[in-house]
């Protein structure tokens, strides 16, 4: 290339005329300000200039990217004595008072937010139980028969609706526990009196659906339960609340961990005192007996594993649940096997329990100790803070 | 020779909304005499659902993997695995709270026993990094693992632990999980099934076209299987992180930049051989750790074939009038541009200023509005005469209209292309400029001082008077117009065509491959060493030896008993075109 261009002006930077000199940089015409009277320390000017970069910076090649953006090259560093922009952003960087800096407390995390949407789903298996429920008090026969079915399948949706969105949405949607949960339920509604008949020679004929009769239909703690929808919700979304509040605000793992406890046993109080009153209102409203222990223990147990499952951990959830089903389903197997012959000895512990707790005995046993065991679980886990970062992650 | 390229590109290659799309298509379909396997981690969803470029017949293979999506792979560990991530990760972290790679070492003259720290550190962080991908290919996955409480722990006891940095003391929780779920993000390269020896490891060499997350399958695969790697970096990914860096609280950001700078300086360490694109990115790497024996300047290559035209008749244009072409964006400083030609037309009142371009998202439309006010305030419309309609001396324009049909238009315009950027990288226009056999004024950005060589006029940035003299001075002197044009024009098609790019990466595979082979040791059916299997005709271009032979890499990892992997023979490409 140079043969050629022996005779050609170089124009590079300094040759021409006027386009390179010492005002160059620090005179950018009329536009410039006057404190340009950089005198004997020009870094420092360009310190000044650039304050906000030198004080965000955490190390020199920030500063020397950042000058770089603003134009300053090799070239212009060499002005300030310095052979590259590197040298430079390093005598910067040290030159930048530290010490005083008093670090601006952290910006608090984006908190979730109440949205009309979930809390109005939450409010449609409560009220569509409710219906449901009235349903079948007006109706005999066979149209009760299409009304509870129609009930039952309105709740189903209406759930999992609620439970799709909001603070009770599941991270992690492989590990399906409709089935399990669809037991405890329906135990709820119908266990009672089929153990009932089953310890006393029966079912003689299927469930009418009045909450009389020989297989009676216990509707309040299945209308408590989706009435609680609402408190479920809102406990979660206090607990989620208040542990990214706390979350900002710990500086330590450990010192989390342990502000988070009470938030969670908290949370899990209150769930439990707003599902109580609403059991007693049901009962009151239906005029059935009581069943504060079954459902309130059943009640805890869906509340955790729900609040587990939001935070991904759904492997406990679903064990926990399954054990609870199944020692359900074993204890009435237990009654009816106990009818063949030389297995009367199969219904003997289920038969003391019934004799000293009554009906409840069993539901209460299983879904009690299912929902201790998830309890201590969600007190090791849910006051992890990687347990509650996982929502701030896009 | 033959030489089998695995082409490792994220958010690139193969897809058609890829970064660097255009130069690895051209390379590749440059060297058809070598075959390429290419590697592409995907940036986010809609680059998958659009789908890839046309592949040439060289292409044998395409893995793809998206780093954007990494669910949980739900595998569990033991107790003892548990353990062994735990002291690499803890140890990955306890580097990171030492600082970054780039603090201590380096040009500042910094005294030996803090370099040999500075090294130790590196050690430590190369060998916490290689422990955990070892692990993650152990046990299949390490993004469990990488997202949990064990995981925050260690970073907690990292920072917590004497001599970290005074910013990483100072972490609080959010910004722990912010760490962790960066540095999650950072190593999902590491989960990848890449590095058996049907993947990157029956590879002679693995090219990265990026630093940061391409680079570092390229680094494992180099660690497994000894696979030498080539590192292209056009832009630096450590200055884009810096420049990048999310609004986080100075423990998030120092520690993320002392991942960043200890991953760049193992690959820069690690690399056989390391392109930069441009003088800039060069001195960037060098200051970052790479020896400056390993670097090689390879400049990007352009399509020289439509300016030809343009280029080889440069008279047509109208004498009086400046052009600029490109991207409108801040970052252009039009503003400066504007402010200039007002001094330019005090000395020569006819001169017009064609700005060409579109603008670049909502900030880019907003610049334009800005300085198409400012140039309406600055310039008042003029017309020819009493009776002809004015017209604003500034005209904003973009490609495509009828004036300006393409883009050698756009520079045939002009007598003089001005380029008034405050940042550039590789300043694109300025070449197509030169291609066009234009004159050029620019500013002293970027790497535009070794792109033009002699064959411009250079100012200071943010200097309009300075800008303004230079064209003047340039708009006066029809001939050396003419002079600058032709230079320019020369040295362009001599260092910034596709052909030199191309021609440039064969000599370094060539090169890389003829002193760092990748030695394999050949099987035959039944299992055992092959003599012979690998002829020295081998070695002479074309392909000799049996297709059917089996290698694998000597000191890679085992290979599974029974199923030793063809190394030369071609699987089908994977996934649809």
């Amino acid at each position: 290339m140079s043969s050629g261009l022996g005779g050609l002006d170089r124009p590079g930077a300094p040759t021409s005329p006027g386009t390179w000199d010492e005002r160059s940089e620090p005179t950018t015409g009329p536009r410039s300000t006057p404190t340009r009277r950089t005198g004997a320390d020009p870094v420092k000017a360009l310190m000044h200039r650039h304050r906000d970069l030198c004080e965000r910076a955490v190390d020199p090649l920030e500063i020397a990217a950042g000058l770089e953006a603003h134009g300053i090259s090799d070239r212009t560093a060499s002005r300030f004595l310095h052979r590259d922009v590197f040298s430079l952003a390093e005598e910067m960087y040290a030159r930048v008072s530290r010490g005083a800096e008093a670090a601006p407390g952290p910006a608090p995390l984006a908190t979730p937010r109440a949205r009309a949407d979930w809390i109005l789903l939450t409010l449609l298996p409560g009220v569509l139980c409710a219906a449901a429920v009235t349903a079948l008090h007006l109706t005999h026969g066979q149209s009760r028969l299409i009304a509870a079915a129609s009930g039952a399948l309105a709740v189903t949706l209406a759930l999992r609706a609620a439970l799709s969105r909001g603070p009770l949405a599941p991270t992690d949607r492989r590990h399906p526990t409709t089935a399990r949960v669809s037991w405890l339920v329906g135990y709820a509604l119908l266990g009672d009196g089929l153990l009932r008949a089953a310890a006393t020679g029966g079912p003689d004929a299927l469930p009418t659906g009045a909450a009389e009769g020989p297989w009676p239909l216990t509707t309040a703690p299945v209308l408590a339960l989706t009435l609680s929808c609402v408190p479920a919700a809102w406990c979660a979304h206090l607990l989620a609340v208040r542990a990214r509040r706390k979350l900002s605000s710990s500086r330590a793992l450990a010192e989390f961990a342990t502000s988070a406890k009470p938030l969670l046993l908290g949370a899990f109080t209150l769930y439990l005192c707003a599902l109580a009153a609403l059991l007693a209102i049901a009962t009151t409203a239906l005029d059935q007996p009581s069943t504060y222990p079954q459902t309130l223990t059943l009640g805890a147990l869906l509340f955790l594993c729900r609040l587990l499952t939001s935070h991904g951990f759904t492997h406990a959830p679903v064990l926990v649940l399954t054990a609870a089903a199944s020692a359900e389903a074993t204890a009435l197997a237990a009654l009816f096997a106990a009818r063949l012959p030389g297995c009367a000895w199969l219904a003997t512990p289920v038969q003391a329990l019934i004799d000293t707790g009554g009906q409840a005995a069993i539901p209460t046993i299983a879904c009690g100790t299912a929902a201790l065991t998830l309890l201590l679980h969600a007190t090791r886990t849910l006051t992890r803070a990687s347990a509650h970062a996982t929502q701030n992650q896009p | 020779m033959l030489v089998r390229i695995g082409l490792i590109a994220e958010g690139g290659y193969p897809y058609v909304s890829g970064d660097a799309r255009l130069w690895c298509d051209r390379l590749v379909r440059g060297l058809g005499q070598h075959e390429f396997d290419i590697y592409a981690l995907s940036r986010n969803e809609r680059q998958e659902d659009e789908g890839w470029v046309p592949l040439p017949p060289q292409v044998s293979r395409v893995r793809t993997a998206p780093l954007w999506a990494a669910e949980d792979d739900g595998v569990v560990y033991g107790r003892r695995v548990r353990r062994r991530f735990a002291e690499y990760y803890g140890e990955l972290v306890a580097a990171l709270c030492a600082g970054g790679a780039t603090g201590a070492s380096g040009a500042s003259g910094v005294a030996g026993a803090s370099e040999d720290a500075s090294a130790t550190e590196a050690d430590r962080f190369g060998n916490a990094l290689y422990g955990l991908a070892e692990l993650a290919r152990d046990e299949g996955g390490l993004v469990g693992a990488l997202r949990s409480e064990a995981a925050v722990r260690a970073l907690e006891r990292a920072c917590r632990a004497p001599g970290a940095l005074r910013t990483a003391r100072e972490a609080r929780v959010p910004d722990l999980l912010a760490v962790a779920a960066h540095l999650e993000r950072a190593l999902r390269p590491l989960s990848l099934d890449w590095y058996e020896d049907d993947g990157l490891g029956s590879v002679d060499l693995c090219h990265a076209t990026s630093g940061g997350a391409a680079a570092l399958p390229g680094l494992l695969a180099h660690h497994f299987c000894g696979v030498p790697l080539l590192l292209t970096e056009y832009g630096v990914r450590l200055r884009t992180h810096y420049l990048a860096a999310p609004e986080a609280s100075a423990a998030v950001r120092s520690l993320l930049a002392a991942l960043h700078g200890r991953l760049a300086a193992e690959t820069y360490a690690r690399a056989a051989l390391i392109t930069p694109g441009n003088g800039h990115a060069r001195r960037w790497q060098e200051r970052c750790g790479a020896d400056r024996a390993k670097l090689r300047t390879v400049y990007p290559g352009m399509d020289a074939s439509p300016f030809a035209e343009v280029g080889e008749a440069p008279e047509g244009s109208d004498p009086d009038s400046l052009v600029w072409v490109g991207r409108i964006e801040p970052a252009k400083d039009i503003v400066s541009l504007l402010h200039a030609f007002a001094e330019v037309r005090k000395e020569e009142p006819k001169t017009r200023l064609r700005i060409v371009g579109a603008p670049s998202g909502a900030e880019g439309a907003a610049y334009l509005g800005h300085c198409r006010a400012l140039a309406a305030q600055l310039f008042p419309d003029e017309a020819e005469g009493p009776h002809t309609v004015g017209d604003n001396p500034v005209s904003f324009e973009e490609i495509g209209g009828p004036e300006i049909p393409t883009l050698a238009d756009a520079y045939a315009s002009g007598a003089v292309a001005v380029l008034s950027s405050v940042v550039e990288g590789f300043p694109i226009g300025l070449v197509e400029a030169m291609f066009s056999g234009r004159a050029t004024v620019s500013t002293d950005v970027g790497a535009v001082v070794e792109v033009i060589g002699g064959t411009g006029l250079v100012v200071p940035p943010r200097n309009p008077r300075a800008l303004a003299e230079a064209c003047v001075a340039l708009l006066r002197d029809p001939e050396r117009r003419a002079r600058l044009g032709a230079a320019a024009r020369a040295r362009a098609l001599e260092l910034f065509t596709v052909e030199q790019n191309v021609a440039a990466f064969h000599g370094i595979y060539l090169e890389i491959v003829s002193r760092t082979p990748v030695r394999r040791l050949a099987l035959d059916e039944a299992g055992d060493p092959l003599p012979f299997a690998v002829p020295a005709e081998a070695h002479v271009p074309g392909r000799w030896t049996e297709r059917t032979a089996r290698l694998v890499a000597r000191g890679g990892p085992a290979r599974p008993p029974g199923a030793p992997v063809r190394a030369t023979a071609l699987p089908a490409a994977e996934g649809a075109l």
